[in-house]
């Protein structure tokens, strides 16, 4: 082993001050850049600091980072030189300030005039004229015209195509790498061919939908949503929440429609009742994450955001979907109004975490948020809203 | 081969017309030494391929180009057995009474195996330059695929066995941020970051690329795109953009901006109608910041 020479102890230093500012730095990265330091003419201090921020950093935010905490880190180190604690306070921006940053620019961009776009005008057919139609002035003749266009949607958007192939038994394309590796398996000749078709994209659907007071408007209309969904598509799972949270894939899956509705209503105590979210988000992450989530995982959360909870329960549940989930989709009904601005606190802190924020006061509207879900992630933060109208 | 040292290639990349910051230079400088790949990520059109083709060119080595999408498997990136001639061997040999397991050897050597890039690039006597470009577009399996050619420079095939590196490629991997890429691809690289160049560096940029441009044009378009990107727009232009629309003015015979001109050749700026359209109304403003409006 080699002696500790004082370059190498505060290359460690340093090393330990990045991870606590959440750098994930292996011990490899470590001798790397040690290595990397024999290599490099030190003819000035800047050579040194680029060698490590070529080493470090492993996203975009850290390598921005990286200067700020570099000198930060020889500036605490040389006031802790006499007092040999050298204990690093943790301070600037922490992961709160960061997404507060964040926030606050898509704020920014939420206040901006929506886009000028000329609208087309045409002679209003049945559709057209319930596609523009809020939700809550449906009639029950209008809900059933309304539900057949759900489930055709539901349908095309849950029955995607990958471009990965699987065998099939349709002799439709053959398949000469598994027609080989079938064959030869046999023998020297070929008895059988093998066929094969593109797999299905294994998309899954988690549904949250929140049934609580200030969402009685909308909740039926929901659920229906929610039914039309469970009816076409299997890998879906389904919560109802409000006070507690409550799964109702079963009862949708096994029953007529009003009868489901009803069972809900009759199960779920708190129906219309207040709301806490963040704690219903925690209690889901804690009992179903584990099993329901995965990166091929799309949740849709259909709630007005009126959270009663602490938004620091809010934000770390969400902070954990986000994570492990492919997407993020929050249907807000109230969202359709002219003078929406994501004011309710619970949404607030929620939004951040929102890959897409939509009104789902019309078909419209919903239609544009539900072309969303087959899409990936992306991660510029301006496309989070849909505009609407 | 001895590999050039820091202030080599600093001065190579400049020789080769590409224009670019001395962190650059280190972290191509860094992979090189360390043997350690490098991911490169950034807008669109801020020239991240160009740093492969670059580097091919200094080292004097080919480059090979795996281009990224979705469902890229492991068939069109790494190997693919060459199952028509593996059949058409059976047949032949048919006659002739070799041993199911001289067959078997036979069918599964080197002559029946179709490289795809990596192999390619991995097989080859000298070390050549490895682009696997946007590699965002890939699906998440695809990235697992890498994994081993990363960081142990293998490629293993189950017929034959671990097929491990002649010579060890440099690495580029270049992507859009259109999806994150997994914490176990980003540990193996080393990571750059590259943004839109500051005006001087876009000046220059733009004089090297169009050397016959008059130096006041030079200026005025490296002025709008800045502005230009200032703007909320859906494709914000890159670096290329700017080059195509300097060599385009300067076919034209233009030495200077003027909203007609602009107007005319916006098309080659932008690419999006919606972008258009809102620049279009905005143009008065934009050519007040670029100083176009002052003079006439």
């Amino acid at each position: 082993m080699k002696r500790q020479t004082s370059i190498s102890g505060n290359l460690v230093q340093l090393c330990r001050f990045l991870r606590r500012k959440g750098f994930s730095l292996s011990a490899a990265d470590e001798s790397n850049a040690l290595s990397a330091l024999k290599l490099i003419p030190i003819k000035k201090e800047s050579n040194f600091r680029m060698c490590l921020k070529s080493i470090f950093p492993k996203s975009k935010y850290q390598q921005e980072r990286f200067d700020e905490y570099y000198n930060e880190f020889w500036f605490q180190l040389a006031k802790a030189v006499d007092s040999k604690v050298k204990k690093v306070p943790e301070k600037k921006q922490t992961p709160a300030q960061k997404k507060e940053a964040q926030f606050d620019s898509i704020k920014k961009w939420l206040n901006l005039e929506g886009s000028t776009e000329e609208k087309e005008i045409a002679a209003p057919s049945a559709i057209e004229l319930l596609s523009k139609k809020h939700f809550e002035e449906l009639s029950e003749e209008e809900l059933r015209l309304m539900m057949q266009l759900l489930r055709k949607m539901a349908k095309k958007i849950t029955h995607t195509k990958s471009r990965l192939r699987q065998k099939s038994k349709k002799q439709k394309t053959l398949d000469l790498k598994r027609t080989m590796q079938f064959n030869l398996r046999k023998g020297k000749d070929v008895q059988r061919f093998i066929f094969s078709e593109n797999k299905n994209k294994k998309l899954k659907l988690v549904l949250l939908c929140d049934v609580s007071k200030s969402m009685d408007l909308y909740s039926r209309f929901f659920i229906h949503l929610i039914y039309a969904f469970q009816n076409s598509y299997d890998k879906i799972s389904t919560f109802v929440f409000s006070t507690a949270l409550h799964e109702v894939t079963e009862i949708l899956n096994n029953h007529e429609f009003e009868q489901a509705f009803e069972m809900i209503s009759d199960r779920v105590p708190q129906w219309s009742g207040g709301t806490s979210i963040g704690s219903c988000f925690q209690d889901f992450v804690k009992d179903f994450g584990y099993q329901k989530l995965d990166k091929k995982t799309v949740v849709l959360i259909l709630s007005d955001g009126w959270d009663t909870g602490k938004p620091a329960v809010m934000k770390s549940a969400m902070q954990q979907i986000y994570k492990q989930t492919k997407k993020i989709i929050w249907l807000n009904p109230l969202a359709g109004n002219e003078n929406f601005s994501p004011e309710a606190l619970g949404l607030k802190t929620a939004l951040p975490y929102v890959d897409v924020l939509a009104s789902a006061h019309n078909l419209e509207s919903l239609k544009l948020a539900m072309n969303q879900i087959g899409r990936r992630r992306s991660l510029q933060p301006n496309n989070q809203y849909l505009e609407m109208n | 081969m001895q590999l050039p040292s820091l202030d080599q290639i600093q001065g190579l990349l400049n020789k080769q017309g590409y224009i670019s910051e001395e962190f650059i230079a280190m972290s191509l400088f860094l992979s090189m030494q360390l043997e350690k790949p490098l991911l490169i990520e950034g807008p669109a059109g801020v020239g991240k391929t160009e740093i492969a083709k670059v580097l091919a060119k200094i080292l004097d080595t080919e480059l090979i180009r795996l281009q990224c999408y979705e469902g890229l498997d492991s068939s069109h990136a790494l190997y693919e057995w060459n199952y028509q001639h593996q059949l058409l061997y059976l047949k032949m040999l048919d006659e002739s009474n070799t041993s199911l397991k001289e067959k078997e050897a036979n069918i599964f050597s080197e002559k029946f195996l179709l490289k795809r890039p990596i192999l390619d690039a991995i097989s080859r006597e000298k070390n050549v330059v490895l682009l696997i470009d946007e590699i965002d577009r890939a699906d998440e399996e695809f990235e697992s695929f890498l994994l081993e050619v990363l960081s142990d420079w293998q490629i293993t095939i189950p017929e034959i066995g671990t097929y491990i590196a002649k010579s060890k490629p440099h690495i580029i991997l270049t992507g859009n941020r259109t999806r994150e890429l997994s914490e176990a691809l980003r540990r193996r690289c080393l990571y750059l970051w590259i943004d839109y160049p500051s005006f001087e560096k876009e000046l220059a940029i733009v004089q090297t690329k169009v050397p016959n441009i008059d130096q006041n044009l030079g200026k005025e378009i490296c002025l709008f795109m800045k502005a230009l990107r200032e703007m909320r727009l859906e494709k914000t232009p890159g670096v290329s953009e700017a080059i195509d629309w300097a060599t385009a003015l300067v076919n034209m015979n233009i030495d200077h901006l003027d909203k007609k001109i602009v107007e005319d050749t916006l098309g080659v700026v932008l690419k999006d109608w919606q972008d258009m359209k809102h620049t279009q109304d905005s143009l008065d403003e934009l050519l007040l910041k670029t100083g176009v409006s002052k003079k006439m």
